[in-house]
């Protein structure tokens, strides 16, 4: 059936925001490049294989521990980019500012996003703004779209993943998304959680330069690894198997997941990768990435299997299995 | 200390010796069932039921508040959600569940004025902050929520909120499990009763169904551990054919519960009649507003009072809320009823076990 209106629950990045993309948007804009579904696309012009990406941010509210929109935009598309093994260059970005937003808080977040790219050593070199009337957007929207250059030999894709290799997490899950949830008005946790924000790039051209030939490279964002794990099992056709014992989840993250009734597995993360590598690798692409500022907390949680095919299980604490499937409709709290 | 119990109440080798045990104890073929849905939650998300002998079966039960509440209460909060002027807030499951016509999440895509809540608190701050607005909560839960919502009404009460309002759609526990018992092909060895809700109600609670029925009955907490020890327990009634009413939860539930929070509850609220979908209407089984609270009662300020509907055709919500079917069992499993697009209410709570059958296996 197909809704007659668009509803939040398209924009949760779970399976509604995937049937959207395949029954609408891709069908319209066929071509090899959209339906390869990465985090970017890869292009080839003129012997220079590129990697362009854009997304936008809205979120609410727009400043939270650890950060504010606009570092979380530039990270972000930094990190789309490097997900495709690309080192990012160029940023544009676009801003819709609803009338009456504070110039300091404006000021504020624009002087972040400077930092922001100069710490991924990105350049913003073009951008837009538009002001629309109070009510008509929420403060400030800000969209990112970037590009960046794909060293000759690297293949990473979420069709790489091959059976055997170790999936290893860059660190501690569901931060992010327990973060904003936390700040919004109504849920005033007293914890020291914060945004895992980050720019993921030099982590990436570490272990891309290295000969740990990566298969697979994913920002786990909205949907959580959960979500992230089974689009790379279909994009693959392979199976995945991973430990809840050595998943690495903050004690208050945890605390605050457990007292709402929320899975840390479909929980937003903004700073953390997920890389697929063969078993041989997995050790020393392991310690690539903990020798990140980043990516201290990084381990190995699972592997890649053949059998059940696009197929995500976890093996629980207590010896049982269960299937991870994707995010259906946005978590919500229980109410028993 | 949330941490701590969670460390310990997962621990891997304590939960391999419980399963080690109920292997070991297990002879029977037994029906289990898990009354609630968080229960029904936490014993797929920890895949408990795949360490089980094969000759257990747990079948989830009526505890998942949004599962039970009947197409006519849902179709109360959609008719609220049309009113002009009229906030309604509600726990975030009740947003995709489907009406006779709509749902809250669609009215609120078509520009209907509805907020998730976390509590009813903030729903009468919300009102507080709307004057101009009249601010409608939709009330649904079980004896762990109603008293929360009393308190919200004694809350309004002190603060001269006058634009807010409860439409109470809640149930009461222990007139489900008699009514179950009642119901003509049910065939149960055992339950597991909720803990949350016996942290309110305490054991004493259950002690007029257990004598009368004289089934097998044990308190759970909703950790690993505590789930696989209630098991356990119930196994062992069995084996021994000394059914019992036992409390695995003593860290949380009492015999006599939280005194205070009935208290606010049966200050607010008295016992009526009322309708649970898929199974009908039970006595003395749902809670209303005292007269003289009724100015809060949304059903009564606006007038809202739906005609019964019949239920989508097909869905066998019903027969899976008494453990009559499976949700693989029914026809629109997986077919036209998904968490997408769900039929009916079992489909779309977290909470629900359609919906965790659905994720989960």
């Amino acid at each position: 059936m197909i809704e007659e209106k668009i509803l939040l629950d398209h924009g949760s990045g779970g399976k509604a925001s995937h049937t959207l993309f395949s029954n609408m948007i891709l069908p319209l804009f066929e071509n090899f490049e959209l339906s390869k579904q990465d985090d970017g696309a890869t292009l080839d012009v003129e012997g220079t294989t590129l990697a362009f990406s854009t997304d936008s941010y809205v979120v609410d509210p727009i400043f939270f521990p650890g950060g504010n929109i606009g570092d979380l935009a530039v990270n972000g598309t930094v990190n789309d980019i490097s997900m495709c093994g690309a080192v990012p260059k160029y940023i544009s970005v676009g801003l819709i500012i609803e009338e009456g937003l504070p110039i300091k808080d404006f000021k504020l977040i624009l002087e972040t996003m400077a930092t922001a790219a100069k710490k991924a050593g990105v350049k913003i070199v073009t951008g837009d703004t538009k002001v629309v009337p109070r009510g008509k957007a929420d403060k400030i929207f800000i969209n990112t779209s970037g590009i960046g250059v794909i060293p000759p030999d690297v293949n990473v894709s979420g069709s790489n993943a091959k059976p055997g290799d170790k999936i290893i997490i860059s660190g501690t899950i569901a931060d992010h998304g327990i973060t904003i949830l936390s700040s919004r008005e109504g849920l005033k946790f007293d914890s020291d959680i914060k945004t895992d924000s980050a720019p993921l790039n030099k982590m990436v051209q570490s272990v891309i330069q290295s000969d740990c030939d990566i298969h697979v490279l994913r920002d786990p964002t909205r949907g959580g690894i959960g979500t992230t794990l089974n689009e790379i099992a279909s994009q693959s056709n392979v199976g995945i198997k991973i430990d809840e014992q050595s998943l690495p989840i903050r004690g208050p993250v945890q605390g605050i997941c457990e007292l709402l009734g929320f899975d840390p597995l479909y929980i937003a993360n903004e700073g953390k990768l997920i890389a697929f590598v063969p078993e041989k690798y997995a050790r020393k692409a392991l310690e690539l990435i903990q020798q990140d500022e980043f990516g201290k907390d990084a381990v190995i949680i699972g592997e890649v299997t053949s059998e059940d095919p696009g197929k995500v299980f976890l093996k629980t604490t207590i010896g049982g299995l269960r299937i991870i499937d994707m995010l259906t409709g946005e978590q919500f709290p229980r109410i028993c | 200390m949330v941490l701590k119990y969670i460390e310990e109440y997962r621990d891997g080798s304590l939960a391999r010796d419980l399963v080690k045990k109920i292997h070991s104890v297990s002879k029977k073929d037994l029906r289990l069932m898990e009354v609630c849905g968080t229960h029904t939650t936490a014993i797929f998300r920890h895949g408990i039921r795949s360490v089980l002998p094969q000759g257990i079966t747990l079948l989830s039960g009526p505890g998942c508040p949004v599962c039970v509440t009947a197409q006519k209460d849902i179709d109360a909060f959609v008719g609220f959600a049309r009113v002009k002027n009229v906030i309604v807030t509600t726990f975030g499951d009740l947003i995709k569940v489907p009406g006779s016509s709509s749902t809250l999440g669609k009215e609120k895509a078509a520009g209907a004025d509805v907020r998730i809540v976390y509590s009813v608190f903030d729903a009468v701050n919300i009102a507080r902050e709307n004057k101009d607005k009249e601010v409608v909560f939709c009330g649904v839960g079980f004896e762990t929520t109603i008293p929360t919502i009393a308190a919200g009404i004694l809350m309004g009460i002190e603060g001269q909120v006058d634009n807010f309002s409860v439409y109470s759609a809640n149930k009461l526990t222990p007139p489900a499990l008699a009514a179950l018992m009642e119901t003509d092909g049910v065939e149960l060895d055992g339950f597991i009763l909720p803990g949350h809700v016996s942290v309110i109600t305490g054991t004493d609670a259950y002690r007029d169904t257990f004598e009368k029925y004289d089934i097998p009955s044990v308190i759970s907490g909703f950790e690993p551990i505590d789930i696989l020890q209630a098991i356990l327990l119930l196994i062992e009634q069995n084996e021994a054919g000394k059914p019992a009413l036992e409390n695995a939860y003593p860290r949380a539930v009492s015999d006599v519960g939280n005194v205070k929070a009935k208290q606010i509850m049966n200050q607010v609220f008295e016992v009526c009649n009322a309708s649970w979908r898929g199974i009908g209407e039970i006595p003395s089984s749902g809670m209303e507003l005292k007269k003289e609270y009724q100015k809060f009662d949304a059903a009564i300020k606006f007038g809202m009072d739906m005609p019964d509907v019949p239920e989508p055709k097909g869905c066998a919500c019903g027969e899976i809320l008494m453990g009559l079917k499976r949700p693989y069992e029914c026809a629109l499993y997986k077919k036209k009823c998904t968490p997408l697009n769900p039929v009916g209410p079992c489909m779309v709570s977290s909470e629900g076990s359609c919906a965790a059958f659905y994720r989960y296996s």
